[in-house]
Parts: structure tokens; sequence; C-alpha cells
């Protein structure tokens, strides 16, 4: 962990209280501007001084930003809404439980209770190398310390690594992306509603950013269709210690079973490559088999497929291989 | 304004990084500026003098005349291509139009480098290198040929030879910076994941990093800027019959008389043995 | 010298604690004299962004309104303990990983070193020092650790005690591992943690017949 400093360097605060206004101070403050939601990824960079913002803007006062209302098809989850409140959500807890698992296990209960859903998916990476203000790719410059002779890699990328071997490192990412869930985005341009999936984005497209937000732009909200209400759901997360820590490796999966045929599915896992990974080879794979061990098996096999090792992080190979496996595979 | 950018190393000291990216839009400022003076000045200020074409040496002269072999017609352009892909794939992202570009970008820079190499070997060994040579007549018949354009009295330069001297010196001029280009660019391979060797970052120190960096930038925007000049004259309508020739490997007979010298670039047949 | 002792002599009530805070609030009262008379209609008065801060706020602690000057960047816990001298709330990592500052914000668990007084202005604040009633009388977790002699160096034990009154509110009938999971975000260096779970277990059973 960084060097404890006393106190964050000065910045000018605004809590607008509604989006315009936001948008409106975005637009003024262009790269100034920091935009905050529950704070817990911004403190971190802001007392560590390695990220000194002239301008934050908190979105907490912003009402309209939070809750969870039922549309016609799925929910709609503000992307101020805590993530206890994702827990506690009775619609959410019984249909579509796979978020309710995920939330739930996102650090600690005081961070679930201030921290976002918007912040959970946007967070930026922890990779310390990154987070300690060195120059690396991520931060501009033109090497990466993650990925040398000697790094310490241990919870570096397996998939998707071009030069910046970073991860991502939400648990509700790949839960929202097995859900073929929506993210609404507020440009200055107007509304952008893209899947959840391309809502992240790797080093090879921007390798200073974990999403398409782009200075200026806002996560407004969540869209959950009722596409995978009510199905057969697996979420498990593997972390170092129980609370607290981000994923070193974690998997969502979805299925729709009938008898023991799966009809069709979704495998999503994050903390292996920059971006949550969706398995489409490994959906495609299960659409149609049977819901047993030998496919259990195959999936895990082809889930990684092509990836490539660091120094310190083979074990995440079987890892996930074994996460994929089990989130297939029957209770027994 | 900046010339470099600067970051900071795991010891909390300052390295260079690279060149500021500032440095992209003053060199293709300065190439659109270049293109536009030069047809501004030759639209209005050049005095055109009249070339007057001996009709009888035309009669000694191949219908089409050879000026670029096969060979060398497929160097050029595959070097074209690549050095467009290396500065689109270099410079696009810089302007805020993301994509992946790194594999892309080191791919072009292989084939860059193989036809580099191809090059200079076929023109150390088959095509010799006297016609790109620049000697002190060259800069006398440049000279006199600029007094002549602007009207004063110089006397009669010689025609050109194979290449008139803007060629040669645009020539050289690329092979520095594409040398630099290049041997930055193959030593940056080391930082990238490639097939090619193990990545290891640490085979220089940061600051040596960063000056290469800062070569690799530096020459890589003068290409920009040399890039946009070079294509200029290429479709200007004048010099159009030089660009063909680059396509098809020769020249009709009048631009042979019009422009050439025989006794510095003898004629030769197209489709004739030993052309190069 | 003399003076001391007579001051001493003539009022042993006044303890170091009480003449700290007595310093911050004159501190506080000096400070926040600069804007009493920035009214509004003010000629000098410039047009602000929305969503622009005044430095000057009130927030709700404990039940009572507290005026108090807070920079931007200025967390809770920091306002607390120097502003207001709230010192039970602790700063223990500063960095949302250990739960020392654990303060309640509308009844909810927060971790104060990681928000901004700015956000809880309009929210109700409860700190360790508003737990106890009127008279003294403990409230039913702080009894628990008082019976069940529930931490050793008890650096973390006001963090505790605020995740735990905030999770007991909700969850009144928790098992062990209920309470595990619901006062996970809090350390205790001195690994008290049976202990600690015994006493909140007894602190559960306070509560439900309190």
């Amino acid at each position: 962990m960084a060097v404890i400093r006393d106190m964050m360097s000065a910045f000018e605060l605004f809590q607008p209280a509604n989006v315009e206004d936001a948008a409106a101070l975005l637009r003024e403050h262009g790269e100034q501007a920091w935009v905050m939601a529950g704070g817990l990824d911004s403190f971190d960079w802001f007392k560590d001084r390695v990220k000194r913002p002239s301008v934050v803007v908190d979105l907490g006062g912003i009402d309209a930003l939070k809750g969870i209302e039922s549309t016609a098809d799925g929910l709609e989850i503000g992307a101020m809404t805590p993530l206890t409140d994702i827990v506690r959500h009775p619609d959410i807890r019984e249909r579509y439980g796979l978020l309710q698992q995920a939330a739930e296990l996102v650090a600690s209960p005081q961070i679930r209770n201030q921290g976002t859903i918007g912040g959970n998916n946007s967070q930026d990476t922890r990779c310390w190398y990154y987070r300690d203000g060195w120059t690396c790719y991520r931060a501009g410059g033109n090497i990466c310390y993650a990925d040398t002779p000697t790094s310490m890699n241990r919870e570096h990328a397996i998939f998707g690594a071009d030069r910046c071997v970073a991860v991502n490192p939400s648990d509700t990412a790949p839960a929202l992306i097995a859900l073929d869930a929506q993210m609404v985005v507020q440009t200055a341009g107007g509304e952008r509603v893209m899947d959840a999936a391309d809502y992240f984005i790797g080093p090879s497209i921007d390798i200073t950013r974990m999403t398409v937000l782009e200075p200026g732009d806002l996560l407004a909200a969540v869209r959950i269709p009722s596409t995978w209400a009510g199905a057969t759901f697996y979420f498990e997360k593997v972390r170092d210690r129980q609370v607290w820590d981000f994923p070193l490796v974690n998997v969502a999966t979805a299925l729709r079973v009938s008898g023991s045929t799966i009809e069709d599915a979704r495998v999503v896992v994050n903390g292996v490559a920059p971006y949550p990974m969706r398995l489409t080879a490994v959906e495609g794979a299960l659409r149609g088999g049977s819901r047993d061990e030998a496919t259990a098996e195959r999936a895990g096999e082809l889930a990684v497929r092509g990836a490539r090792a660091l120094r310190h992080n083979g074990y995440k190979i079987p890892l996930m291989r074994n996460l994929v496996k089990r989130s297939i595979r029957a209770e027994a | 304004m900046n010339f470099l950018t600067w970051g900071t190393d795991p010891w909390g000291q300052e390295v260079l990084i690279r060149i500021s990216w500032d440095l992209l839009y003053v060199a293709s400022a300065l190439g659109i500026l270049f293109v536009g003076a030069h047809a501004v000045w030759l639209a209005f200020f050049v005095k055109e003098e009249a070339q007057p074409i001996d009709e009888a040496a035309l009669a000694g002269v191949p219908e089409k005349v050879a000026r670029h072999s096969l060979a060398s017609r497929v160097f050029h352009w595959v070097m074209a291509a690549s050095m467009l892909a290396l500065l689109l794939t270099g410079f696009l992202p810089v302007i805020g139009i993301q994509f992946p570009w790194v594999t892309i970008h080191w791919v072009a820079g292989v084939v860059l480098t193989l036809s580099v190499v191809y090059h200079t070997i076929h023109a150390t060994f088959w095509l010799g290198l006297s016609a790109m040579l620049v000697g002190p007549k060259d800069i006398s018949d440049a000279t006199s040929r600029f007094k002549r354009s602007v009207g004063q009295d110089a006397p009669a330069p010689r025609k050109h030879g194979k290449y008139p001297l803007e060629n040669r010196l645009y020539h050289h001029v690329i092979t520095l910076t594409g040398g630099l280009v290049i041997v930055t660019g193959i030593l940056m391979m080391f930082r990238i994941d490639t097939p090619l060797w193990a990545r290891d970052p640490y085979i220089f120190t940061d600051p040596t990093w960063g000056m290469i960096y800062v070569v690799h930038g530096l020459s890589a925007v003068s290409l920009v800027t040399l890039v946009i000049a070079h294509v200029y004259f290429g479709i200007r309508p004048e010099k159009r019959w030089i660009t063909w020739s680059m396509i098809l490997g020769w020249i009709d007979r009048r631009h042979y008389v019009e422009h050439h010298d025989p006794e510095q670039w003898a004629a030769r047949s197209e489709g004739s043995s030993g052309q190069r | 010298m003399a003076d001391i002792e007579i001051t001493e002599a003539a009022d042993p009530g006044v303890s170091r604690r009480n003449f700290i805070k007595g310093v911050i609030a004159a501190g506080a009262a000096v400070g926040s004299a600069n804007y009493m008379f920035r009214g509004a209609g003010s000629i000098f008065a410039q047009p602000t962004s929305p969503g622009a801060v005044e430095r000057l706020i009130t927030i709700t602690v404990n039940g009572q309104q507290r005026r108090v000057d807070v920079m931007r960047q200025e967390t809770l816990a920091t306002t607390l303990r120097y502003k207001l001298g709230l010192t039970g709330t602790k700063i223990g990592c500063d960095r949302s990983e250990c739960g020392a500052c654990t303060v309640l914000i509308d009844e909810v668990p927060h971790y104060s070193c990681s928000i901004l007084t700015h956000s809880v202005r309009g929210r109700s604040v409860r700190t360790i020092e508003g737990l106890a009633a009127e008279d003294g009388t403990l409230h039913p977790v702080q009894q628990a650790i008082v019976n069940e002699q529930g931490f050793q160096c008890a650096f973390c034990m006001s963090g505790y005690v605020m995740a735990a009154v905030g999770y007991l509110q909700d969850n009144p009938n928790p098992s062990r591992a209920d309470l595990a999971h619901g006062l996970s975000g809090n350390l205790c260096r001195c690994a008290d943690y049976n202990k600690i779970l015994n006493t909140m277990e007894q602190a559960a059973e306070n509560m439900r017949q309190a």
C-alpha cells in the first residue's frame, strides 16, 4: 500500500442536484473535472496524491441517479444506487440473483453501503505499479512495469493484454454482462445506450481508460432486461481474504436449462483480462449440450484456451478453468 | 506548446517519455504550409521557361525509356504502403481515433524494415549508388535553375540525370529519418509482446529509452511533413509523368529528351535486357 | 506557576479534553465570524455555479446542529475529530480498509474517513458519543461490551460498536455467522474476533430486550 499522507490536495468541489447541472459542470471544466460516485476509488487516488484534480464533481446529491425501478422489460438501476440497496432489493434477489450475489461479495459492508453500481463498474484498475503513480502506459507513459522479467504480477492478466497487463477489478460487471444488461451513458451529444460488454474497453483500444466514458460523460443507469430473469445462476469470487479484496478471478454464469439440456448460456469471467471477458466460445459449446460433468469439463478447457500466463500468475489458468467448470456443472 | 513529455520513474526522478504530440500538429502544419507556399510560388512567381525540344534527338531515343525496374517499383509501393500504415496506426490514436493499433503498427514496421533492407542491398550491388550522388556541379546547376526561374540571368544548367537534385536530396533525408525510425522502432519492439523475442524493457535504462522514444517520435513527425510534400509532388499535374513511371516503369521519349541529360543517364528501351 | 496551581485547585472539572474542545469551539467561532456578514443581496456576491459549496456548513451530529468550517477535501472523520472534538471516532488506515472510523449516517454504517463532510450536509450523523442516553445509560451494545469485556486494546472498538448498532437495527436476530458477515467491514489487530462475536451476540440480545 502506498505511503499514507495526511490529507488530500485541495480541489474545488461541486455537488450538483441534477444531471443537467452535472453535465454543465463537466462541460465547463472538461478534462480538469473528476467525476466522483461513492468516492471509494477516488479517495485512494486523492489521498495518495497520485491524481490531483482541480475540480471534483460529486454525483452523490443527484437523487435522479439513485433507485431501482421496474420497467416494461425488467429493471432500471440508477448508477448512483448503493450496492447494499441492490443486495436487498426483493426483485433483484428473486429474479436476478446473479447480480445480488455479485454485489454482496464486493469489498465490505460499509463500502457496499456507500459504493455504487456505477462506481463499481467504472472504477480504475488496481495494478499497484499504476496506482503507485509510476508513469506506466496506463498513466500516459511508455512502459509496463508489471510485465517485465522481474515484475510481481500475481494479480495481472492472462488474456487481452496489450502492453498493459492490468485487470478489471469489478464483481458486478460480469454479472451485468451475463444478464445482457445495458449501460445508459450521458454524453455531450445526448444519451447513448450500449450493451454492458461494450462499456468496457481494453488497452488495445485506449490504454489509459477502462470504460468508454470520456471526459464529460456520465454513466446514468443500468438496464437489466427480463431475458435472464429467474434463470439458473452461479457466481463465485476467489480472493485472498474474504472481505475487502478484489477478485483474483470471478465467474458469473447464467444458464437456461430444460430438463438436463442447456438451452442457452452466458459465461463471463473477470479478473483475468483488462475488461470483463464474456466467453462466447464456451457459451456456443454449451448451447444444446446436456448439463453434466463432461460438458462442464469441456467448458472449462475451452474457457482457458489461448490464455497466456505472466511470470507469477500461472495459477489463474487452472483457477479460471475450474471456476467455469464449477459454474456449469449441476449442484450435487 | 511543449517539445517533450516527461514522466516520473519509480525512483521519483523525471524521465523523458517521448516528444510532445504538439509536434505532430506542427509537422502537419509545416507540410501543409509548404504545399500551399509551393503551389502559390509556382502559380504566381515562376516564369515559365519554354524548353526547346530537339526533334532530331528524339529519333535516337527509344519510344519508352525504362526508368524503374519491376523490383524497384514493387519496393517503392511496399515501402509506401507500410509507411502509410505506420503513420496512420501511429498517429490516428494520438488525434483521438482509437482502435487496436499496436499489432498493425509493428507488423507494418517489420515489412518496412525488410523492404528497406532489400532496397539497400539491391541499390548497393545492382543499381549502383552513383545515380544518387550529389556533386558540386549539381549545386551550381540548381542555383542557375533557380535564378532563371525568377527571371535573372544565369548560365543554362545541365538537364537532369536519372534523378533530379530534389529527388536525390529528398531520398537522403528519407534515408536519415527512415533509418532512425526503423532502428528505434526495432528497439521499441522489446517493449511489446511479439513472437520475435522476449519482452524486456530493462535492456536499456529509462533515460536511454526516453531518448529512443524521442528520436522515434521526431523522425516520425518529420516523416509526416516529408510524406505530405512527397504526395503533393506526386499528384501535381506537371509531375504526373514521373508518378506514372513509378507505376509503369518507363517514361516516354519526349519527357526524356525534354528533362534528362543523356550523358548522365543513357536511355535504355523499356523491355530491353539489363534494365534496372 | 502559582496561577496554574490556583486554576487547578479552583476548578478540577476542567479536563484536558474539555479544554481542547473549548479551544476548538473558540476557533470555530472566530473563523465563522468572517461569514456572518456575508449575506444575500451583497453587491459583492459572485454568481456561483450550480452545485458549488460553501465552506461554512451545518451538519447534524448526534442530534445537534453543528456549524462548522469545512474544506472541500475534508473527510468526515477529520471534521468529527479535529473540528468538533468528537475523538471517539478513530482513524486507523484512512483508506476504508480497517473500519475504526465507522459512524452511522442516516443510521447506515459508513467509513467516515472515506466520505466528504460536504456529502453529509442535511443528513444525520451518529458517532460513538451519541449512543448513550442523556442520563448516562449505556446503549445495549456498549453495555454488552462492559459485561463481556469484549475488546483488548479497543482502538477498533468505537468502529465496531457503530457497525454493530447499524447492523443490528437492520437485522435484530442474527446468527453468529450473520454477525461475522455483518461486522466483516471492521478489523481488530488484537485478533479478538471470537470475544467480539460473543459480545455482539449479547448485544443483539440486549437490543431485543431494550
